[in-house]
């Protein structure tokens, strides 16, 4: 009777060779052309087809390279104020995220602007009311700053939505 | 064009360079995903403020880890942990760098908003996904390697497509970036986005750096800077592929990522991988040659110009970990002396007697100095490139008084470390299965 480890053995090297060379090549083709697919998809394939294409889930960014290719004249980013007695205090993002990354501030990296996402409105008050009990509610500001050659001063708040209409 | 596609991606090469580059993709998966676990309730727990990445996951899938207690999140928490400090040591590496992978898709797909909504997530999942596609990663710099006690581990020959996928990969980042800055939504050409940034308020993405201020009045110069750096993300592909340019290449990708780190908030990977990323274009026969040249110089060293090792041959723990030693000594530096093959012991050093190298190892340097035990480790460790990692906890304050205490409780027990009792006995070189 044969193991398989015997019926692998007696299998010539030859062959071996073969089959991983062909493994090989299969995966170079298969990894480069989905490289490539995904990094031209977004910009480039799906405007010429006209369509929506596919979009290989798991694995590589879904918009490609993107980093910093668009840069705006103009910044904006949250503020969020607690409520408590009728005064509003402002909270300082860094207890909002308290995560510390080696090298990089993500407070400084915009990452707070998901709250402004609708679909994220509710949670991130029910992150707030949490984190901070000692507030009665919540405003989630913009802040938009004038594009630039302007005065930095001219900055200019806009209310996005309050905590407590999310309130049970 | 058969042979062209043997030359790119079959031929056997030396796997050291991915060994090393291992290391490092380690560290900026653990960089980019431990702080987070520090603050569990503000991050991963049910508790937390979560954002889902759905076009990188299908809805399915995170709806199922959204599943997850609190409990198992923190045990998923342990199991990153520690696989990721396997991968990183080169223990069970292909499997253990699944078991991370792993962990980061859930962790991932748990709350995307936790690792910053990068991109840089996503390209890392990318490269992990190449290091662990193979064990090649673990062949050197590694404990695989210890166990396996090979002592020609950095020459190991593997096919080279994994590496050659890796270059490929940073070299079309590059080229694609520069690509999307002057096509599709990019301003690069259109606009001046470096003036933009450099006039970015105190809250915005970009630090405060010497020239900062300096550049932020010059739009022209900002302008100027901008369509260098498009042009030269554009050329590094080619720099980086002729063999010719290849030098300058790298130099020029691990300045600009320097550059970036010091002038932005952008993520680890930036430092940690990328730099290393572009050591891959080093040809590893290469290094391996040029390791070969080490070694042939110090061979042909005269005894008393090396570091000499003086253990016991006679216990089979000493002798595995002159053996895992022998591994590390990558430029052969080290010469082995097993005591018992010595006459006199006074002959190698003065102070040198049969007691003293019975209790412990002794490590007697080109300059004739003497260390012993935990301090002769110690020295080791400045020695073997392996061992350098260790440096910081080697040298850390204190380590001079704990260090040999340690040592001297394995020195005296060692012979318990030995698998068969006979050994335990120390009578393997006496007995009959000597």
């Amino acid at each position: 009777m044969f193991s398989h480890k015997k019926i692998l053995r007696s299998i010539p090297d030859m062959v071996w060779g073969h089959l991983r060379k062909a493994g090989i090549t299969i995966f170079v083709i298969l990894w480069c052309g989905l490289f490539h697919y995904v990094s031209l998809r977004h910009f480039y394939l799906e405007p010429l087809m006209g369509r929506p294409l596919p979009q290989p889930k798991f694995l590589f960014p879904p918009a490609g390279w993107i980093m910093f290719f668009h840069v705006g004249n103009g910044f904006s980013h949250l503020e969020i104020l607690g409520m408590h007695q009728g005064r509003s205090y402002r909270i300082e993002p860094h207890a909002i995220l308290p995560t510390r990354y080696l090298g990089f501030d993500n407070v400084h990296r915009g990452v707070l602007g998901s709250a402004a996402d609708p679909q994220h409105q509710r949670p991130f008050c029910r992150y707030l009311r949490r984190k901070f009990p000692e507030y009665d509610d919540f405003l989630i500001t913009a802040v938009s700053y004038p594009p630039v050659r302007e005065p930095l001063t001219d900055r200019r708040w806009a209310v996005l939505y309050q905590c407590r209409v999310f309130d049970p | 064009m058969r042979k062209i596609w043997h030359q790119l991606f079959l031929m056997e090469r030396p796997s050291i360079g991915l060994a090393f580059f291992r290391i490092f993709v380690a560290l900026g998966v653990g960089a980019h995903l431990i702080p987070a676990f520090f603050h569990l309730p503000d991050t991963f727990f049910v508790t937390a403020f979560k954002t889902y990445n759905t076009q990188f996951f299908p809805i399915w899938f995170i709806e199922w880890v959204q599943q997850s207690p609190d409990g198992l999140v923190l045990v998923l928490v342990w199991v990153f942990l520690i696989s990721w400090m396997m991968f990183l040591l080169g223990w069970f590496t292909q499997i253990s760098g699944w078991v991370m992978m792993g962990c980061c898709y859930y962790f991932y797909a748990l709350n995307t908003f936790a690792l910053a909504e990068s991109l840089a997530w996503d390209i890392l999942l990318v490269t992990l996904f190449l290091m662990i596609c193979t064990p090649y990663p673990g062949d050197y710099f590694s404990i695989d390697c210890l166990r396996r006690q090979d002592q020609m581990a950095y020459r190991r020959q593997r096919p080279f497509f994994i590496q050659r996928l890796l270059q490929m990969q940073i070299g079309f980042v590059y080229f694609y970036t520069a690509l999307y800055k002057v096509t599709a939504e990019g301003n690069w050409i259109t606009d001046n986005p470096i003036y933009y940034l450099l006039n970015y308020p105190h809250e915005g993405v970009t630090k405060y750096f010497m020239l900062r201020d300096f550049m932020a009045a010059r739009p022209e110069w900002c302008y100027a800077l901008g369509i260098f750096i498009v042009v030269m993300e554009m050329a590094m592909i080619f720099l980086l592929f002729i063999p010719r340019t290849r030098v300058s290449g790298i130099y020029w990708g691990v300045i600009f990522h320097i550059m970036l780190m010091l002038t932005l908030d952008v993520p680890a990977i930036f430092f940690f991988v990328f730099p290393p990323q572009l050591l891959l274009f080093i040809n590893p026969e290469h290094i391996a040659g040029w390791i070969d040249q080490k070694r042939h110089f110090y061979e042909r060293l005269p005894d008393s110009m090396t570091y000499r090792l003086v253990y016991d041959g006679r216990c089979h723990f000493c002798r595995q970990s002159v053996a895992r030693l022998a591994v590390m000594d990558l430029l052969g530096r080290l010469r082995f002396i097993d005591y018992h093959g010595v006459q006199d012991p006074q002959a190698l050093h003065p102070l040198l007697t049969t007691q003293k190298v019975r209790s412990q190892i002794h490590l007697l340097d080109p300059q004739g100095r003497l260390n012993g035990g935990f301090f002769a480790f110690r020295r080791l460790g400045l020695i073997l490139p392996m061992m350098m990692p260790w440096l910081p906890v080697l040298y850390f304050p204190g380590m001079g008084v704990v260090g040999p205490v340690v040592y001297q409780w394995v020195a005296k027990n060692r012979y318990i470390w030995h698998r068969h009792q006979v050994c335990r006995d120390n009578m393997c070189f006496y007995g009959k299965g000597s």
